[in-house]
């Protein structure tokens, strides 16, 4: 079978080179600017810094491919974070106890939200809007609004321990990673999810039940978020009901940035890793230079609407 | 024909509400009512003193309608409208800002409800104004600083949400310090949003460019100071940077005693909750009662955590 | 005649497919020139250059002998080249003469402090549809117009804009009979002041109706000009498809088997009434009614799409609810949408994901897809129906329509079904791929399947159906067999009631 390299590669998917090209310039730039920066201990730091953020960004790529949306992740990041917290606490429960509740309460809610997407046809934006506000209250309830602090030394492994040199939340973001990409690239349930995206009518009327993609996206979105959750809680030692606030906005603009189409159907993890690095580097690299966060504000906006801009090129040169 | 009747009730409901509210003064011996709006019940310190006025309220026979503005200013004018509309005996409000919410102050001036705020100011005066002085509580934690570092180093200094009045004079009771001491130096300073992880994160960036440079961290709430140990302590710095914080969290409280956490700035909301309950209650008696109303910040280390300790 | 346009050498590609391959082509003043091929075979890109909005790899194209240098819209339509749209592109609350001078209401009537003079818009715009005898009031809300009428504005403004050239596409699709006659009469008008038209049309009766010369291409090559009048019907064609055609409807060797569905009474309120019928291994039931006769809901029903109100489905003699099409496609029942954009295909899948996505299911193993598995079934189809596509990871948004519905028809054809219900499998498909087609549906009849063949072309109806069922709003007037079955019977039971 004859096939060329542009057979093989849409020209859609140029858009994430583009990314992974803006990623590797902007890391050049920073090398020159500053001695600092292209070292192993700030890359390390970076990616360990970025975990938080992809975890949320591989969910609602998941959510995203599909056509949805979920806002409701930064507040499941506390909920998750506060359950955790409160069973880890020295000499109480042994470790996968804490794990365990926490990543329920995300599958919970994130089941709660495909649930009523499916069930009642209210689009997924309202929906995980309710439960972003939702969540934000339970964490307010279930640590009556305080921060809860004194978690066992093993909890804490998970946020500040390092494994042969390597920290821990590194490691949680390489097996998602992995886990996430096989996912949606070989498994029946990723295809399915392009497909519910790309046309629903198309993929219902293929045998494909929708609700259950549907049900697994969002519950998947909120098994990650607890995983985030429990990643943050346990890197600052401390369930905190305020904490990922605005984490969503974060998350959704690194699966776009990666080229996930907000239309649906479209996307791929490894772009949704290279955007969030690309908005940690920024971040680390501005924050070396003493930039003011206002100025990083800017910047990150800048960079969404540019990989917005590059993604809809691409897209009508390629019709 | 039907809708007669109706409409004379409501009238004399309405008549009837207006006059059982003209004789609000002279129901002495029932139970006095006292509206609250918090700034943000998702704030530690704030819930403090929301429990301790409870506390206290509960000691004088006072009840307490607590609400939360959820750091909106509309939303707290709102409140209090609301709260001058239920006829309350006296309000009291803990600012979501200086500015936006004086309209608030002005309402329950206007209908004549004495309101005291707590904690931080507005620009139209109330009342009566019951808290500390936020700028006093960066002096005292930068002064500390420089007594540590015996007048020479670099500082790092890590804001609240930039903007905010507690955010303002904490940096300007900072940098008043720093003033006097020419042999301190501001190396970087940034905004860590009150929040300890990104705090953490702003800190392990700082690390990886002045890395040894640093001599001492102040950070404007205790929150981003235990962010800010966190990350010291991971990159083995702590020993060498003298960390403080304001607020006196618990968590900061356990810091200090485990020497992570060089010192904190203790804001007493025991007594800006119990004073603020008391203020408002002589004013709405008609009894006489300070205009204003400071509590002394108390710096906290390892010395004196132990009294602070519960 | 004066020659308008030359066009030589024009080339094309997209990512590796070659869309246009030196083409030439001529256009006379005062000729309809009809530019025939099947989809795909490159005269939608040939017009996108034309109307600049695709640049070329390599070729020119003369205007009055003066090259004319693509990407840009507005020079094309100033040296007079204007493209009468399939969908027409007006703003419906303003009327016929502000669309008509729409962006250039300065240039042809600037009043005072910039103001636009409706007035004069108003009068030119009366003198261009009297020019064209039409009967409009330049005042009336283009709401109001009926797609017949749009065009005919479209086609005013053009003239507005001093076209010479007219490129129309398709423009009989949504029209009436008395509409064509109409349009066609304004081409003569046109013709006569000395208007070269591009004619571009699947209908072969309207291009021997009308077009003084025919060019053809195939797979993007210039295959021949000629006059139209050295040319008929077959001959055409096989310039199209590149072979001859002799029976459009291939002889059909099933037989008829053991009975597959029988549905009985099935009514859904408002679209069908008491539809009963049976169809059999082997043989293809055809589905005749005019627009709203509620084949498609029918279909949709047995599909487990809708829910019918009433009525009993057997499937093998054995009772079956079906509520949902994964259980549709579970009993072997299979269905190929009239539209195959909305239920068809998903574009951003590639043709071999979007051919096994409804039997993904039998190339798993614990949720993992066998990638060599999948691959070959897709290869397989891909094969058999001889699917034109650069490979099996192509986009199918790359494909013509020909070649997306031969995937969608794929994609049922995995699932191995028993019974497949065709909605409409050749519209907007040209005609090689509509042989190719036919002669699919008789060997899946012949191979044991039942087929239920829905169409609104009768020809098609009748060359490939062994029994034909009318139905008339929604009920069923007569089930004819072969024999019985001609245009004018079913057009009468069409009608009835």
């Amino acid at each position: 079978m004859k096939s060329t390299l542009t057979d093989k590669v849409p020209l859609r998917r140029i858009g994430q080179y583009g990314i992974f090209l803006a990623l590797v310039l902007i890391c050049l730039v920073l090398a020159l600017i500053t001695p600092k920066f292209l070292t192993v201990p700030n890359l390390t730091i970076i990616v360990t810094q970025v975990s938080i953020n992809a975890l949320l960004a591989f969910g609602v790529t998941f959510v995203i491919i599909t056509g949805g949306i979920d806002l409701s992740l930064g507040s499941m990041v506390a909920v998750t974070g506060v359950v955790a917290a409160s069973f880890a606490h020295p000499d109480t429960y042994p470790l996968v106890v804490p794990l365990a509740m926490g990543l329920l309460a995300g599958v919970l809610i994130g089941a709660f939200n495909g649930f009523v997407i499916t069930k009642s046809k209210v689009p997924p934006f309202i929906v995980t809007l309710g439960t972003m506000t939702i969540g934000r209250g339970l964490a307010l309830i279930l640590s009556k609004g305080r921060p809860i602090s004194n978690l066992s030394d093993t909890f804490n492994f998970i946020g500040g321990g390092k494994v042969l040199g390597v920290p821990f939340p590194i490691l949680v973001l390489v097996v998602a990673f992995v886990s996430c990409s096989v996912i949606l690239r070989k498994t029946v349930l990723g295809r399915y999810m392009y497909a519910v995206g790309g046309n629903e009518q198309a993929a219902r009327a293929s045998g494909i039940d929708v609700s259950k993609v549907k049900m697994w996206v969002y519950t998947l979105s909120g098994g990650l978020a607890a995983l985030a959750g429990i990643v943050l809680t346990s890197r600052i030692t401390t369930g905190q009901p305020n904490a990922g606030v605005g984490f969503e906005l974060n998350a959704i603009a690194a699966a776009i940035i990666g080229g996930t189409s907000t239309s649906g159907g479209t996307g791929t993890m490894a772009g949704t890793l290279i955007g969030a690095l690309l908005i940690g580097v920024i971040s680390n690299g501005l924050d070396l230079l003493n930039v003011t966060s206002y100025y990083q504000q800017v910047a990150m906006g800048v960079i969404i609407i540019g990989a917005v801009v590059l993604d809809s090129f691409n897209r009508t040169s390629a019709s | 024909m039907k809708r007669l009747p109706i409409t004379i009730l409501a009238a004399t409901a309405l008549l009837g509400t207006f006059f059982t509210g003209c004789n609000r003064g002279d129901e002495s011996g029932s139970k006095l009512t006292v509206g609250v709006s918090m700034l943000s019940m998702q704030n530690e310190f704030i819930v403090n003193v929301s429990d301790e006025m409870e506390k206290k309220a509960k000691e004088l026979g006072v009840e307490l309608v607590v609400v939360d503005a959820e750091r909106s200013a509309l939303k707290q004018v709102e409140q209090i409208e609301s709260f001058v509309a239920q006829q309350v005996d006296a309000i009291i409000m803990n600012p979501c800002e200086v500015e936006a919410s004086s309209p608030a102050v002005t309402r329950a001036l206007a209908a004549n409800i004495p309101i005291i705020n707590v904690n931080s100011e507005t620009k139209t005066q109330p009342t009566a104004f019951v808290g500390s002085d936020d700028v006093e509580s960066a002096r005292i934690a930068m002064r500390y600083i420089a007594e540590r570092l015996g007048g020479r180093g670099n500082v790092i200094m890590i804001h609240g949400y930039m903007g905010q009045a507690a955010q303002l004079k904490r940096e300007q009771g900072a940098r008043e310090i720093l003033q006097n001491y020419p042999g301190l130096k501001l190396i970087a300073h940034q905004s860590g949003e009150w929040d300890r992880s990104k705090s953490m994160s702003l800190m392990e960036n700082w690390i990886q460019s002045y890395g040894g440079q640093i001599n001492a961290v102040f950070a404007q709430n205790d929150e981003m100071g235990m962010g800010a140990v966190k990350a010291l302590t991971a990159a083995g710095l702590k020993d060498k940077v003298v960390v403080v914080s304001i607020d006196a969290i618990p968590d900061a409280l356990d810091a200090v005693k485990k020497g992570t956490l060089d010192a904190t700035v203790f804001q007493n909301a025991e007594q800006q909750g119990a004073r603020a309950v008391e203020t408002a209650l002589k004013a709405a008696k008609g009894e006489a009662f300070d205009k204003q109303v400071l509590i002394p910040f108390e710096l906290v280390t390892k010395e004196n955590v132990a009294q602070y300790l519960k | 005649m004066r020659e308008l346009l030359q066009v030589s050498g024009l080339s094309k590609s997209f990512g590796g497919v070659r869309a246009l391959d030196r083409v030439r082509f001529t256009l006379r003043a005062g000729e309809v020139h009809a530019l025939m091929g099947e989809n795909g075979a490159g005269k939608s890109t040939f017009m996108k250059i034309l109307m600049g909005l695709l640049t070329p790899d390599a070729g020119e194209v003369l205007l009055e002998g003066q090259p004319l240098r693509g990407q840009n819209v507005h020079e094309v339509l100033r040296r007079g080249i204007a493209m009468i749209h399939q969908e027409i592109l007006a703003v419906p609350e303003l009327t016929v003469a502000q669309n008509m001078f729409l962006g250039r209401e300065k240039d042809v009537a600037a009043g005072r402090w910039g103001w636009v003079n409706d007035r004069k818009i108003n009068q030119l715009a009366a003198q261009l549809l009297d020019q064209l005898g039409l009967d409009l009031a330049p005042t009336t809300p283009m709401k109001y117009l009926s797609v017949a009428q749009m065009q005919m504005v479209e086609i005013a403004k053009a003239l507005s804009n001093h076209a010479k050239v007219l490129i129309m596409d398709e423009p009989t699709s949504a029209l009436s009979d008395r509409e064509v006659g109409t349009l066609f009469r304004i081409i003569q008008d046109l013709k006569r002041q000395g208007v070269a038209i591009i004619y571009i049309s699947h209908k072969m009766d309207e291009i021997f109706a009308i077009a003084d010369t025919i060019t053809v291409l195939r797979d993007g090559t210039y295959i021949g000009t000629r006059p139209a009048a050295e040319l008929d019907q077959s001959t055409l064609i096989a310039m199209m498809v590149g072979r001859e055609i002799n029976d459009l409807f291939p002889a059909s060797t099933a037989h008829r088997g053991e009975e597959v569905l029988a549905v009985r009474n099935l009514t859904r309120a408002g679209y069908f009434t008491d539809v009963s019928f049976e169809v059999h291994r082997g043989e293809v039931l055809g589905l005749a009614g005019l627009m709203g006769a509620g084949r498609t809901e029918l279909a949709r029903a047995i599909f487990g799409l809708d829910r019918a109100d009433s009525g009993e489905i057997y499937l093998k003699g054995q009772r079956v609810l079906i509520s949902s099409p994964r259980e549709a496609i579970r009993r072997g029942i299979g269905y190929v949408s009239e539209d195959r954009k909305a239920l068809g295909f998903v574009p951003g899948l590639s043709v071999q994901q979007n051919l096994t996505l409804a039997s993904l299911r039998s190339h798993q193993k614990g949720g993992l897809i066998r990638e060599q598995s999948e691959r070959t079934a897709a290869a397989a189809m891909i094969t058999n129906l001889r699917i034109k596509a650069s490979g099996p990871d192509q986009p199918v948004t790359y494909l013509s329509g020909g070649n997306q519905q031969k995937v969608v028809l794929g994609k049922v054809l995995l699932t191995s079904p028993e019974l497949i219900m065709l909605d409409e499998p050749t519209r907007g498909v040209d005609i090689g791929a509509k042989f190719e087609i036919y002669k699919l549906i008789n060997q899946l009849a012949a191979s044991g399947l039942a087929v239920i063949l829905i169409s609104s072309e009768l020809p098609e109806i009748l060359g490939l159906s062994d029994r034909v069922l009318v139905l008339s709003k929604g009920r069923p007037t007569a089930l004819l067999s072969k024999a019985e079955a001609t245009q004018e019977t079913i057009m009468q039971y069409a009608m009835q009631h």
